[in-house]
């Protein structure tokens, strides 16, 4: 059975890909800020094969402590990992605070980076070759009023995973970006009606992007299906084109 | 010590197809003496903290076996 680190897991995406990993007899090691009921339940289902972790990814000292001190250790072999957690900071450039950016960076970008360094490490200890998944997003792409700051962190992600392919490729260790599109989850539900219409209207699909289908590539980028995937980005968003 | 690190050493030097060697010498150098490149020394570091719980990268370049024992030491 294949442990697989998910960050991100209580609600939304980071939920959608745990239940899917967790069907395909996965065991999912799921960081979570905080529990909510659909969590639960998926515990109540599948008991061991998920082991969540409470922890707040904006203390990375402590939530590294958390994660790879008090829960993996040193004898879980971990064959994943998939960084979904993420914040959204959005606002037009000329109201850009410091404060909320810089929190959304340690969220969005310093956590995974130290997180990355802590899987390659178990990666060694347990000779995996192993793969990990950053979920980055179609604004990377294609401009959003609003998302400049967002966007940034994600095209951090995708400049961070292609390196890291090239980097550890040698050790058969890969690194891939799900480009993701928008999804009807709880990071777009400040965006009014009239806001998602046009974002849609942009995608050739013209509706929103499904969670299912997106889960359903990290499983893939996962699995031994996607052996010879690495240093890509792969966009499951509806055609945005 | 040596003879741990001896161990660890030569399971790091066989995941990369080299031979096995019978003992270590403080002055050796683990890049041009123990043929480690930065990946290796990535890889030698993690199985040292398992056995020790000390992260020998953590401050300062460590080149040499006598550095590495010298961390340990602390």
């Amino acid at each position: 059975m294949k442990n697989i680190l998910v960050t991100g897991v209580k609600q939304g995406l980071g939920l959608q890909i745990t239940k899917t990993l967790l069907e395909q007899n996965y065991k999912v090691y799921g960081v979570a800020i905080g529990l909510s009921a659909d969590l639960q339940t998926l515990k109540s289902q599948h008991g061991d094969r998920l082991n969540i972790i409470t922890a707040d990814l904006a203390n990375i000292e402590g939530s590294i402590e958390q994660i790879f001190t008090q829960t993996i250790g040193f004898d879980v072999p971990l064959h994943g990992f998939v960084n979904n957690a993420a914040v959204a900071y959005d606002d037009i450039i000329s109201n850009l605070n410091y404060d909320p950016l810089f929190r959304m960076y340690q969220i969005n970008v310093f956590s995974p980076f130290m997180l990355t360094k802590h899987v390659i490490r178990n990666m060694l200890l347990h000779n995996i070759q192993g793969s990990i998944v950053h979920i980055s997003s179609v604004s990377v792409h294609t401009g959003y009023k609003g998302l400049a700051m967002y966007a940034s962190t994600k095209g951090a992600l995708e400049a961070f995973s292609r390196t890291t392919a090239r980097e550890w490729g040698e050790r058969c260790i890969r690194s891939n970006c799900l480009v993701a599109g928008f999804m009807e989850t709880g990071m777009s539900a400040t965006l009014s009606v009239n806001q998602k219409d046009r974002i849609f209207k942009r995608t050739s699909l013209k509706k929103p992007t499904e969670l299912d289908s997106v889960a359903n590539m990290v499983e893939y980028l996962l699995s031994d299906k996607s052996l010879s995937v690495t240093g890509s980005n792969v966009f499951v968003d509806s055609g945005t084109i | 010590m040596l003879d741990t690190l001896l161990e660890i050493v030569n399971t790091v030097r066989n995941n990369k197809g080299l031979a096995t060697l019978s003992d270590l010498k403080p002055s050796q150098d683990l890049r041009n003496d123990l043929g480690f490149d930065s990946l290796d020394l990535a890889e030698l570091t993690v199985r040292i903290e398992k056995e020790h719980g000390i992260d020998i990268f953590a401050d300062g370049f460590v080149l040499t076996v006598s550095d590495i024992l010298a961390k340990l030491a602390k």
